[in-house]
């Protein structure tokens, strides 16, 4: 492991602890501006997590260690994941960091736990949302996966480290294939953290909810670290589509000078995909459960399109 | 020096088959654990001497002369035995040290001495049969692993439901070894040896391929042969279905691999039908195992989902070799390998825990399950880490095995022709689908078994298993943490260079991570966390009666895959009056079809009692009509004699 590598480590996290809650400030924003409402300050995400750590934490008698464990296993899985897709600064890749299977199955991993701690209370809110998010996220894996799969074919490589630099290498706008795979990205990021119109983050209700139904058990620094690392998540799966697709301004060196635009840039450039993601929230209503699969059935024929335009081209 | 420590190993199960017969009346429990004290020493041995082939790469062989020049029996252990007879080692010692406990609940006095001889038997015979050399020993120990295996299906004999299973289980694993033998006949006839030789490409060798991959499927529980194991495994006691699912089907994956390796050439279409094969039964297998309650039954249906990502591996490995790749197809055939082992070590640690919940429960259903990580703490931990293994979540061996899956699959760039790698990137998808449905998969049995609060009375009163219980299953649960670790490591000891991420670093780098998270945001907490009644949904308390079912869980997935679950639901009512307003009375009822066996197994069945009747019509019992046959016959062979002449 060398001194860049470590430096990585470390900026990589901080860069995406420091920016995930922000992104999902803007989509709220956005969505209270298309509403017609105010909206809270861009910075409210930051404070809620800061109330919501001082508070204390309330388990349930029937609770057992895995509702003590999934918030840690959680965030500890995003932050990994994150070293996987990086923010600004790209470094050789070590010991297989970057796989882009791997990094899926990180997000399978925190989603295992925290479907888990869904059931750990017995109540029937959390089984509800435990079951939907497993069912979603069974059938939109072959979607996800051959999506993958046309990034490994693209790039002749595995590792998202190489796809980026390749990627910042040209530089040049994506050629058609890359927009083409950018919206099917863009498909799987809207599904994997739960936005409309497949799950609505806003509510708790018993007719929309999948994410938070799962979480509604957890409090206080346990509830922080949960939004968290769905914010760490987004942002994860934003950098993934950004630096494949606009990966201007990444720095593959770590001179300063390149750092800071790349922060500067990607920051610029995640804000505006978030403003993205918003508009798109508030074009349509949440989806009926059992519609979700012809949703996704056409997510998967579009990208099954793509590996035939690639395999024939 | 290996070769005799080989002997010992034989010579120790040898111990363990004879010394429970010693006693025929008495029930005594020293000659029980003798007998499984044997296996474990004989498996310790195996491990040694089964590693020390693999890692040096030497192979080691014996002949038993017999005075028939075709019949001699020929032994030898190469690097591809040596790796199956390392996966026996590895499950049969945990499992018999687990038995030695389990074996004093179940309920059969002496016929329990019976058990003991009849597993070292049946590990005996399934070591026997990988250290074949002809195809004449491997098919006369498969028998023998298959009868051995059938008498413990049988031990409780006295279930209505255990009649069902011993019958399915008899007829299916009878027909494995009527293909395996059709198929050995025909690779005899085309090379005149008994020999694993290098058949030619001919129309007999792949009739023989054919008739092989029909038995070993069989065998495997490939779908639509796959009946017997969700009716076998709950009725056999769960050491038994531990090594069933662990090893045995394995078996049958050594023998497929054994003979594309050794004997045939294969072509592409092989590897097409090996991968789609591999492909239903990985998909079907998990979509089936999703909707069962029987919560060996369940485990019972992902083993045949994992067979099939064994057999998808193998395919792709037959279909690369088939386009001149032989680095992708080593890749995957190291990952059907691979996942072979892990398999092997995260099923019997599931069916071994599973056992323990069983005899703590008092029920195999998960329905009435619920609440059992409060009762049975360390059981539920070694349970997680099964799940967390055959769920393919990293950092465990699951998750090592499918990456190397995946990876072969992405490399299918390298193949030529177009329209196959769309065919290929399908399978891909279909695979993906399986790995996230076994997620939802054990999560739901996770859940209904060891979370929220127990359903059932009997469950309440759940209580941890004695240590040895325990034990077993660690020993399982710690190798599927260290391989899954040191999967790098590993291949690189084996000589192998296999693309995979370091699974150390990333598993250091989770600890780490988690660390961090732990002394940011617990250690300066200030408040205590308080144990308090969350919101119930209204009622005033939690109630088991309100808690998210098994049932309830995979219902939406249920509903997504009603095509292939074919529920059928039926309601009839009757009206007092014409308008259908006042009702009557009515019947409603919602049931599984059960596809293959009304559609496939029932026909057969059938038709050949109706031809068996049609047949039976010549054995009438009258002396005249058999002089009227041998007459016959010697006629024939007159002729037939005469026209070779």
């Amino acid at each position: 492991m060398t001194l860049p590598f470590v430096i990585y480590l470390v900026l990589n996290t901080l860069a995406v602890l420091a920016v995930a809650p922000l992104f999902v400030s803007i989509i709220k924003k956005v969505k209270a501006k298309t509403q017609g409402r105010h909206g809270p300050s861009v910075f409210q995400t930051y404070y809620n997590l800061a109330k919501l750590f001082r508070k204390e934490i309330l388990y349930s008698p029937h609770s057992s260690w895995i509702m003590r464990v999934t918030p840690i296993v959680n965030i500890a899985a995003m932050l990994v994941a994150a070293l996987f897709v990086p923010l600004v600064f790209v470094p050789e890749p070590v010991g297989g960091i970057g796989n882009i299977i791997l990094l899926l199955y990180l997000l399978a991993m925190a989603k295992f736990f925290m479907a888990l701690a869904g059931l750990d209370a017995g109540s029937s809110f959390g089984g509800m949302g435990s079951s939907r998010e497993m069912s979603i996220s069974a059938i939109i894996e072959p979607t996800t996966i051959i999506v993958f799969a046309a990034l490994v074919f693209v790039f002749k490589t595995f590792n998202v480290f190489t796809m980026f630099s390749a990627s910042a290498a040209t530089g040049a706008p994506a050629t058609p294939t890359l927009i083409l795979l950018g919206i099917s990205l863009f498909i799987i990021l809207i599904v994997e953290t739960s936005r409309i119109p497949v799950d609505n983050p806003e509510t708790h209700l018993e007719l929309t909810m999948i994410h938070e139904g799962m979480i509604l058990e957890q409090s206080g620094p346990n509830l922080a670290l949960m939004e968290l690392s769905a914010a760490v998540k987004l942002t994860l799966l934003m950098a993934l589509l950004i630096n494949l697709i606009l990966p201007f301004g990444l720095s593959t060196t770590l001179a300063f000078g390149a750092l800071a635009l790349a922060v500067a840039m990607f920051v610029l450039k995640g804000a505006a995909l978030s403003v993205l993601v918003g508009l798109f929230e508030s074009s349509m209503s949440k989806m009926r459960f059992f519609r979700l699969p012809g949703f996704f059935a056409m997510a998967f024929f579009f990208s099954t399109l793509i590996i035939i335009i690639e395999v024939f081209a | 020096m290996i070769a005799t420590l080989f002997v010992l190993v034989l010579l120790f199960l040898g111990a363990g088959i004879i010394v429970p017969l010693l006693t025929f009346s008495g029930d005594h429990r020293v000659h029980r654990s003798i007998s499984l004290a044997g296996a474990i020493a004989g498996s310790a041995l195996l491990a040694i001497v089964s590693a020390w082939i693999l890692i040096t790469g030497q192979t080691i062989s014996w002949i038993f002369p017999t005075p028939f020049d075709y019949l001699t029996l020929t032994f030898s252990i190469d690097r591809l035995a040596a790796f199956f007879l390392l996966l026996i080692a590895a499950v049969s010692g945990p499992v018999a040290l687990y038995a030695m406990e389990y074996i004093e609940h179940l309920e059969g006095g002496s016929r329990r001495h019976l058990l003991c001889s009849g597993a070292c038997l049946f590990i005996l015979s399934m070591i026997l049969v990988v250290v074949s050399a002809t195809t004449l020993a491997f098919f006369f120990f498969w028998e023998l692993m298959a009868a051995s295996s059938f008498f413990m299906v049988m031990y409780e004999y006295t279930g209505t439901e255990t009649g069902k299973a011993g019958l399915y289980y008899f007829v299916m694993t009878q027909l494995s070894t009527l293909f395996v033998l059709l198929g050995f006949l025909l690779l005899f006839v085309q090379t005149g040896s008994f020999a694993f030789v290098t058949a030619g490409a001919s129309f007999l060798s792949t009739l023989a391929f054919l008739a092989l991959f029909l038995g070993f499927s069989i065998k495997a529980g490939i779908i639509p042969f796959h009946k017997w194991l969700p009716y076998a495994h709950p009725a056999s006691p769960s050491p038994i279905s531990a090594l069933m699912s662990g090893v045995m089907l394995k078996i049958a994956v050594y023998g497929l691999v054994r003979v594309l390796l050794d004997v045939f050439t294969p072509d592409l279409w092989w590897g097409i039908l090996i991968l789609s094969a591999g492909t239903v039964s990985a998909v079907l297998g998990i979509i089936y195992a999703l909707k069962e309650h029987d919560i060996k039954a369940m485990l019972a249906y992902s083993s045949i989902e994992n067979i099939g990502i064994i057999f998808t591996a193998i395919g792709l490995s037959v279909i690369f070799s088939a386009y001149n790749l032989p680095e992708l197809a080593l890749i995957s055939l190291l990952a059907a390998l691979f996942h072979a082992l892990n398999h092997a070590l995260f099923k019997s640690l599931l069916f071994l825990t599973a056992g323990s919940v069983v005899h703590a429960a008092h029920t195999r259903d998960i329905e009435h399950m619920g609440g059992l990580v409060h009762r049975m703490p360390y059981t539920a931990v070694l349970f997680f880490i099964g799940a967390l293994a055959i769920a393919a979540l990293p950092p465990l061996n699951g998750f090592a095995s499918e990456v190397l899956i995946f990876i072969s699959f992405f490399s299918s760039v390298a193949v030529a022709d177009p329209l196959f790698k769309v065919f290929l990137f399908l399978c891909l998808a279909l695979f993906a689908l399986t790995s996230a449905l076994s997620a939802a998969c054990f999560v739901k049995a996770y859940g209904s078994v060891f979370l929220a609060l127990p359903r059932s009375p009997e469950c309440g009163e759940a209580r941890e298993v004695p240590l040895p219980m325990l034990a077993g299953p660690a020993v399982l649960a710690l190798a599927c943490i260290v391989i899954g670790l040191s999967a790098l490591q590993i291949f690189g000891l084996a000589g192998f260079v296999v693309p995979i991420p370091d699974m150390f670093l990333v598993g250091v780098l989770l600890l780490v991570m988690a660390f961090l998270a732990w002394a940011f945001v617990y250690y300066p907490a200030r408040m205590k966390p308080r144990i308090a009644e969350t919101w119930g949904c209204g009622t005033l308390s939690q109630q088991p009666f309100t808690e998210y079912s098994g049932h309830g869980f995979s219902e939406p997935i249920d509903i997504i895959f009603s095509v292939v679950y074919r529920t059928r639901m039926k309601n009839e009512r009757t009206f007092f009056d014409r308008k259908n307003c006042i009702f009557r009375e009515g019947t409603a009822d919602i049931r599984l079809l059960k596809v293959f066996e009304e559609y496939l197994y029932l026909p057969l069945a059938r038709a050949s009692l109706r031809a068996a009747s049609q047949i039976s019509r010549f054995q009438n019992g009258c002396l005249d009509t058999y002089l009227l046959y041998v007459f016959g016959t010697v006629l024939a062979i007159i002729i037939y004699l005469g026209w070779l002449s």
